[in-house]
């Protein structure tokens, strides 16, 4: 059920014109460090790519 | 027409002194020329004021929600052994079942607390359309003749054929009958002949530039004031408190910030995956005339296209969010 949030979720966005890159979902377990560490590092280079995030950012 | 009003108003009739339904909700003329309001009815004489014709706008699956929640809420303090049953009546066309149907999937209510008078449907009158088309004057006096809309303004007397004003979702419309009913008003209504191009304005819209439709989002969000009639108007949005309202914690702000607007219509819209059902009376009520079908459309083509899936087409069709398969598609996954 949390797939197909997710899967909808990351259409949506991309649909109303936020980058997909920024939504992203995966299954780690708490077992696996070494997955976690490589989805990090994975995630932290797609958003350094994006730069910072411009849309729904609120300015107070 | 006339025919069918007939047949509703006996029908009504009938319903309400054999005491089957304790209030039936239905359409009756409007104040304005052109214009049906919802009523509400509990005495068998005043089934005479029902209506059944193209400005019936509302989808009454609302109304229905509303009293039996009410309805329910009052029976609280009463001892379990005075408790009342209520039966309410509903005048519905395809898409007021299909939220009947997913009210009844999400166990809002029981199927034996409603009675479902169906009746078939060509599609409605958009207000905001038949406005453009006469330049915005006042709409003095109006008809409708077979398939034209004779209307009267200030600057004169005007013909409009009825299909250029109807509703965008009632041009391709694909569920203009009842889905589930049990008394039926008059013949089926024939196919709209749109109903294959529904998703047409959705692909065009995908294909744009991502920045096109980021700007596109946030012109039409721009013109929301936050009045909440779309979710005041929504069968789907039921909550007893609505997450707008919720301030521990509070998932959106209140007051003007563009960004807590876009917000609050991201997770309005978000909340209808496999629960939209097109019926259009949140756009019909907007006041700023915020084209949020571009994005409800979105949802439901996606649900459609993943899950096989549409919200209320069939007592069967369980709501998408609900299950899942082993096989779901899975290609968003993030596996570096």
């Amino acid at each position: 059920m949390a797939r197909r949030k997710f899967a909808t979720l990351k259409r949506f966005l991309d649909y109303i014109g936020l980058e997909g890159d920024r939504t992203i979902f995966t299954w780690i377990s708490a077992s696996e460090g070494e997955r976690f560490a490589n989805v990090i590092k994975g995630v932290t280079a797609k958003v350094r790519a994006l730069g910072p995030a411009s849309k729904l950012v609120k300015k107070l | 027409m006339e025919n069918i009003d007939k047949k509703l108003r006996e029908e009504a009739k009938r319903l309400l002194e054999e005491k089957r339904v304790d209030a039936l909700v239905g359409y009756e003329t409007g104040t304005l020329p052109l214009t049906a309001t919802p009523c509400f009815i509990t005495n068998p004489e005043d089934a005479e004021k029902l209506v059944w014709n193209a400005f019936c706008t509302q989808n009454l699956a609302k109304y229905v929600h509303d009293l039996i929640s009410q309805h329910r809420e009052s029976q609280k303090r009463v001892k379990p052994e005075d408790r009342k049953k209520k039966v309410f009546g509903v005048v519905a066309r395809g898409c007021t079942t299909r939220s009947i149907v997913l009210h009844l999937q999400e166990r809002q209510y029981a199927r034996d607390e409603i009675v479902i008078v169906g009746v078939p449907c060509t599609g409605y009158v958009d207000r905001k359309q038949l406005s453009i088309i006469v330049s915005g004057e006042d709409i003095q006096e109006g008809t409708l003749e077979g398939d034209q809309l004779v209307v009267k303004t200030t600057a004169g007397e005007k013909r409009i054929p009825l299909q250029d004003a109807l509703s965008g979702n009632c041009l391709t419309c694909k569920f203009n009958n009842p889905i589930i009913c049990d008394v039926m008003i008059g013949e089926k209504a024939p196919a709209i002949a749109g109903a294959a191009q529904e998703y047409a304005e959705v692909e065009d819209f995908e294909n744009l530039p991502t920045e096109e439709r980021w700007a596109y989002f946030t012109k039409e969000m721009a013109k929301c004031i936050r009045c909440y009639a779309c979710r005041q108007a929504c069968p789907s949005c039921y909550c007893k408190t609505c997450f707008v309202e919720q301030s521990q914690p509070q998932w959106v702000g209140l007051g003007e910030d563009t960004t807590d607007t876009q917000v609050f219509q991201l997770m309005r819209l978000f909340h209808m995956v496999g629960r939209c059902v097109d019926c259009g009376s949140c756009i019909s009520v907007c006041p700023m005339g915020v084209d949020l079908r571009k994005f409800l459309k979105k949802l439901d083509k996606d649900v459609l296209d993943l899950f096989e899936s549409r919200a209320g087409s069939s007592m069967e069709d369980l709501p998408p969010l609900s299950r899942f398969k082993e096989h779901d598609k899975e290609d968003f996954v993030f596996n570096p």
